[in-house]
């Protein structure tokens, strides 16, 4: 945890005079409320920090994106110098590069939390960068939400058994497996089961996201043939993470074999199979909670290759073009919204964490 | 000469510390052995140059992994490779390191509001997607050395380092004979030196092991989607040539399969040095990781 001072405590210091009325009082009798709202305020921090350390790191980078931006279009302009100069002026402050840096990046921070907006896309211009992000988050999610939540979940069933049956030769042959799996790139895997499943045996398809001669929408057809189209992808996904995932419910899971309470349930005569649901996994799985939230954005980076490969409509795809024709405020945004996936959904996490886990106590 | 003994008692505790230091020492001493393998493939006329060979010839015994789109030989170039990757690693790795070990010291020894902001810094950096910043980063970096390589992808693994470092050096601190040290006035960068470090050994390797992999992990991701930094072949690059190249499409399986496999193999090489070198020095993880 940090010491980062949350907010509520420096506004309410002048109550400390009168502890039994006010908010002070009221956040000691309600812990919770106090947790969820002192949280609540790291994530404004931390938000605000990573929103502030991507704008700084696009904009002070060598080689300065918005000259060769304005290169290109000088050339494709082919007006004469007087005329080129105004329209340079009127690009720069359409897309929000007039000015110095810190009045750049206030008027990047207000239009983004005033008014959601992420300023013209290059590839798109007119179009705002927020509608181009729009249209390829729904295949991310669900792309990557499904296979990461399967992935945790195969994770933690076959870590916990392979940590209770630990010493047997299959747990032991999961173990290592996973040792030597966890840390592969989802793309190894992807490529590998391209090239067996499309390209050798012509099983699946290799790219796209759904076949282009079925009409989008909630035709059983169409959403078929996404399932189809998404299979290989997500596959590389799943498998990788659940390795990744039986490692550490395998080094949760074995310390807890050793508790006293199994030992007893165990001489109460209860069935192994019993004790394994219902009182060991019970408490590996609530940590592995955390973890999974403080995971996403490194299944996000991995993901970004998975899209490419496979030419997914989704945001990791978008991420690449953009980046391929320097589009600026397109890059940034695809950024910004996977920043703000990912911390908001570790917020939700955390905040959940109390409700299911009654051992949890964040207050002293 | 005592820190040689103590390696190999450690190595001895632990079979899987072993295995892993093996396949790395093994892929170490290839990437050494590299010019002088390429020479061997050769002969007289340098295997990497293009047009050697004839394009597209399929593994036999004189190109054991055929040649690619323009006649290289796949064998000789997948060996050179692995060389930059593990400099690249190494390099990265290296840097990562130093700059943990100082953040974590700062953070963990110092406490307080210094303690506070770098863990928020650092747990900020290992939660937020950071691959779109190290894209956008290549895009500007075309011909840059090796070195600069390195620079610029430990600017996104050194987290790893620190992360690992900082929780022991929170553990190490309030241990009896730092409190020794500490009555006995020792200045904090002696304590440091002394009483810390030492001790801090394994984890410093596991954090340049984990910043290692995180490195070669970045760098490749860069190099598959052809963004990755001119000048530099590296496995990566080879797997997207290999893919843009249509060697899925020709069947020229060896061109993609061999690199992910040596690269799978140096990631599980690392993870095992991770992990038995946990196993080794934090008793409450000893037996857990297991067989």
């Amino acid at each position: 945890m940090t010491t980062e001072a949350p907010p509520v405590v420096a506004v309410d210091r002048p109550q400390d005079s009168a502890p039994t009325t006010g908010v002070r009082a009221w956040l000691s009798r309600h812990p919770l409320a106090a947790y969820a709202i002192r949280r609540f305020g790291l994530y404004l921090v931390e938000l605000w920090g990573a929103l502030t350390i991507a704008f700084f790191f696009f904009r002070l980078m060598p080689g300065d994106p918005i000259q060769t931006l304005i290169q290109t279009l000088q050339q494709n302009y082919i007006y004469n110098q007087q005329a080129s100069a105004e329209i340079i002026a009127r690009y720069q402050h359409e897309f929000g590069l007039d000015g110095n840096f810190f009045s750049q990046y206030l008027k990047y921070m207000e239009k983004l939390v005033l008014h959601g907006d992420l300023g013209p896309s290059l590839i798109n211009y007119p179009t705002p960068a927020q509608d181009v992000i729009l249209r390829a988050l729904p295949w991310t999610i669900g792309l990557l939400g499904i296979s990461a939540v399967l992935a945790w979940v195969f994770g933690i069933i076959i870590g916990a058994v392979a940590g209770w049956r630990r010493g047997k030769l299959g747990s032991s042959v999961a173990t290592n497996l996973s040792i030597a799996l966890s840390h592969v790139p989802y793309f190894f895997i992807a490529l590998i089961l391209v090239y067996v499943f499309a390209y050798s045996l012509g099983m699946l398809p290799a790219r796209s996201a759904y076949d282009s001669r079925i009409e989008p929408g909630l035709s059983p057809d169409f959403i078929g043939s996404v399932l189809k189209y998404g299979l290989l992808p997500g596959l590389s996904i799943v498998i990788i993470g659940t390795f990744s995932w039986i490692l550490s419910t395998r080094m949760l899971m074995v310390p807890v074999l050793g508790e006293d309470y199994l030992v007893y349930a165990e001489a109460k005569g209860l069935k192994g199979w019993r004790i394994l649901t219902r009182y060991a996994l019970r408490n590996c799985y609530l940590p592995q909670i955390t973890a999974f939230g403080i995971s996403l954005g490194f299944i996000f980076n991995g993901n970004v290759l998975v899209e490419q490969l496979f030419n997914y409509p989704g945001l990791g795809t978008t991420l690449v073009t953009a980046i391929q024709q320097l589009d600026f405020n397109t890059i940034l945004g695809v950024t910004n919204i996977a920043i703000f996936s990912v911390l908001t959904a570790v917020l939700i996490l955390d905040l959940l964490l109390p409700l299911l886990d009654p051992r949890v106590k964040y207050w002293k | 000469m005592r820190f040689l003994e103590a390696v190999l008692r450690t190595v001895r505790h632990s079979r899987r510390l072993a295995t892993g230091l093996v396949i790395l020492g093994l892929m170490v001493l290839l990437a050494l052995l590299s010019p002088l393998i390429v020479k061997a493939i050769g002969g007289s006329t340098d295997p990497l140059e293009l047009a050697a060979y004839e394009r597209w010839l399929v593994p036999g015994p004189g190109h054991l992994l055929g040649t690619d789109q323009f006649g290289r030989d796949v064998f000789a170039m997948v060996i050179s490779a692995l060389a930059v990757s593990l400099q690249i690693g190494a390099i990265a790795g290296l840097i990562s390191t130093v700059v943990g070990v100082i953040v974590a010291f700062v953070a963990g020894y110092k406490g307080g509001w210094i303690d506070g902001l770098l863990s928020t810094f650092t747990g900020i950096l290992l939660v937020i997607p950071t691959f779109p910043l190290l894209i956008a980063l290549s895009a500007y970096a075309k011909n840059v050395s090796l070195f600069q390589v390195g620079v610029m992808i430990s600017i996104f693994s050194w987290p790893f380092a620190a992360k690992t470092i900082r929780s022991q050096v929170l553990s190490l601190r309030s241990r009896p004979y730092v409190d020794l040290a500490r009555v006995s006035k020792a200045r904090d960068l002696e304590i440091i030196g002394t009483e810390l470090l030492p001790n801090l050994l394994p984890f410093i390797g596991v954090g340049f092991a984990s910043s290692a992999l995180g490195a070669i992990f970045g760098l490749v991701g860069l190099e598959v989607i052809g963004l990755g930094p001119g000048g530099v072949i590296d496995l990566g690059q080879i797997i997207f040539n290999a893919i843009n190249t249509g060697a899925l499409t020709l069947g020229a399986w060896p061109m993609f399969v061999v690199p992910i496999a040596l690269l799978t193999l140096l990631f599980a090489a690392l993870n095992m040095i991770n992990i038995g070198l946990e196993e080794v020095y934090n008793p409450r993880l000893r037996g857990v990781a297991g067989e």
